[in-house]
């Protein structure tokens, strides 16, 4: 009965009008925010929302340090800390090699293969990889090589050697292809050498990572069988692993340039096309950002018109009994279900057009993020409004409350 | 909230008259700048010419209006210092009132207009509702939308959606302006009725057609007071 006198000079135009300018626009910020989930998750192993950016960097060979004059190619301390103090930087992490010898033999259905290798360990906060059995306990004391079984080497290695074993070598020499899991559950022993030591251990892949080009070990590992191993050598990193707070940022490549590091892998690219993924998503966003705010203008707008308009009904209905809220309820509802009408529209809308240019990510191996952080947003800028317009429409039928 | 028993004018002055208190029509009115007190369940007639202030002073009780000075108390409490809600209440349970301008919905049929307070307060059933608006000579008007019927015929629904309620004090502002004689002597006999099942309170104004309650046998005194 309240809604038949309320109802009365609300203007279906007005309405519709701000729907089809606020679905407009909500449907281009929530499809601008999938589409960079989308994207994102082709361009960054990890799936946050917000990706932060790796850069490994090394210094150049060069012919000198080839035929063993000069070490040129570590960083010292103070270019350390000159990377450190740069504003992009987040973190820097050192890649610590070890300096001794490493010898590792595998059993494969049959075929034995040894090799040497290298390690080399990072800060494990750097570690796009998250494993319970990433840890290694240094042995208390000194322990004699045949009890070497008891310790465990957890190792993470590049997916590209993988790649490269699987495509390059086990198919040229009739080798099985291996998966991720089976690898992992192959177990390794590894011989280490080096002053005046040769042991045992046991060892094992716990996984694989796209971020490092390394053969990876934990840090604390690295430390102790330096110790133990090489205990007389000082080594400077050769590599550097940088967090980056702004990824693709241009200043990042000037400075790297500025001093002639090099960059390792891809990385810097997909840095790049990051940037530009930012920079275009952000400029979509923002003209669906304003055009929700004009539809939110008309719909303030129509809202006081109407408000003004029944203002007479609004204070005999509360010169009856009805409170201020009483009256406003019926508004309030009124703008739900159209923010609701609209968001709903918007996702659907979103759903579609995503649907359009997930057919062509599938093509070329891509799959789509959820959809769930897109409707996220679009709930909370529809939950913002909604609750404007609500407070808007209590404050004036409030302030009708009193005649004069 | 409980009930009210009295309501103490103190002073009180229209703003419009602020400045004009020793002219016409402040200088001889008793109200104005004056004490006053309406005793529960005593009953009062104010009346008044037209230009004194008397839709005013019933605006100022309600709490619809507060442009005036000096104090209006309800059992000692200043109404100014009631909140919305506060109001809200009283205007539910305490405090019933017939504007001169009636402020019916004219889209709302005439049992809509009643029930639009009744649902909130649950006084009558739809049936009593139909048995007042026979009793007032209405009853094939009750589907009709208010904006049709006649200045009278709008009056008497008015006052029915004014009892619609429980009350200490009922405010009825001219309520009878628009009735004959005949009408006049049901509709006081209603409101007096109403008003004695309540244990409540009559405030009402005239220009010239007043509320004949004066006229009905062993209803409590009547004071008449002139604005």
């Amino acid at each position: 009965m309240v809604w038949k006198l309320l109802r009365k000079n609300i203007s279906v135009g007005q309405i519709i009008g701000y729907s089809l300018a606020s679905l407009i626009g909500m449907a281009i910020v929530i499809s601008a925010v999938k589409f960079y989930a989308d994207v994102n998750t082709a361009l960054n192993d990890e799936d946050s929302f917000i990706s932060k950016d790796y850069i490994i960097i090394s210094k150049p060979v060069s012919a000198a340090g080839t035929i063993g004059l000069g070490g040129g190619a570590t960083f010292s301390k103070g270019e350390i800390a000159e990377i450190k103090a740069q504003p992009w930087t987040r973190d820097v992490g050192e890649f610590t090699a070890a300096d001794f010898n490493v010898e590792a033999a595998i059993n494969l259905g049959g075929h034995g293969m040894a090799t040497h290798l290298f390690f080399e360990s990072i800060p494990d906060k750097f570690f796009d990889i998250k494993s319970d059995d990433w840890t290694f306990e240094a042995p208390d004391s000194y322990y004699p090589a045949s009890n070497a079984d008891d310790i465990e080497i957890p190792i993470v290695m590049s997916k590209d050697y993988l790649t490269l074993y699987n495509f390059g070598y086990a198919t040229g020499r009739g080798m099985p292809q291996l998966t991720e899991g089976l690898i992992k559950s192959i177990p390794i022993t590894f011989y280490l050498s080096g002053n005046g030591h040769r042991d045992r251990y046991r060892g094992r892949i716990v996984g694989f990572s796209s971020r490092l080009n390394t053969i990876a070990v934990p840090e604390n590992f690295i430390t102790w069988a330096n110790k133990r191993y090489a205990p007389y050598s000082d080594t400077k990193p050769s590599r550097l692993i940088i967090e980056a707070n702004t990824p693709g940022d241009p200043a990042i490549n000037q400075f790297l340039e500025a001093h002639g590091y090099e960059v390792a892998g891809d990385k810097a690219d997909n840095g790049k096309a990051n940037y530009f993924l930012t920079v275009a998503t952000t400029i979509v966003i923002t003209v669906g950002v304003i055009i929700t705010l004009l539809a939110f203008f008309i719909l303030m707008l129509s809202i006081y018109l109407l408000l003004q308009k029944n203002r007479r009904k609004l204070q005999d209905l509360m010169l009856l009994g009805y409170s201020p809220w009483q009256v406003s309820r019926p508004y309030a509802k009124l703008i739900v279900a159209i923010n609701a009408t609209v968001l709903c529209l918007a996702v659907a809308v979103m759903m579609l057009a995503s649907g359009y240019w997930t057919t062509r990510f599938d093509a070329i191996g891509i799959t789509g993020a959820s959809p769930w952080s897109a409707i996220i947003v679009g709930l909370i800028i529809s939950a913002t409004v909604s609750l404007l317009n609500i407070a808007a429409i209590c404050r004036i039928v409030r302030r009708n409350f009193y005649i004069t | 909230m409980q009930r009210i028993n009295s309501i103490k004018l103190e002073n009180v002055l229209p703003t419009v008259f602020a400045g004009s208190e020793h002219d016409e029509p402040v200088a001889s009115s008793s109200v104005w700048c004056h004490k006053l007190e309406f005793r529960r369940p005593d009953s009062y007639m104010i009346e008044a010419e037209s230009g004194t202030g008397k839709s005013s002073l019933c605006a100022y009780i309600y709490g619809s209006r507060r442009d005036y000075s000096g104090s209006i108390r309800f059992n000692d409490r200043d109404i100014r210092t009631f909140s919305m809600n506060d109001w809200c209440e009283l205007r539910r349970h305490h405090i019933a009132y017939l504007p001169q301008e009636m402020r019916l919905f004219p889209e709302l049929t005439v049992m809509e207009n009643i029930m639009v307070k009744n649902r909130l307060t649950d006084t009558f059933s739809a049936n009593e509702i139909v048995d007042l608006l026979t009793l007032l000579g209405i009853e094939n008007k009750v589907n009709q939308p208010a904006g049709r019927l006649s200045v009278g015929q709008q009056q008497r629904v008015a006052i029915l959606r004014a009892i619609a309620q429980p009350f200490d004090f009922i405010i009825l502002d001219e309520p009878v302006s628009h009735l004959d004689r005949r009408n006049n002597n049901t509709v006081s006999q209603l409101i007096a009725d109403v008003a004695r099942r309540n244990d409540a309170s009559i405030i009402t104004t005239s220009v010239g057609n007043p509320l004949l309650i004066k006229d009905i046998e062993g209803f409590h005194s009547v004071q008449s007071i002139k604005l």
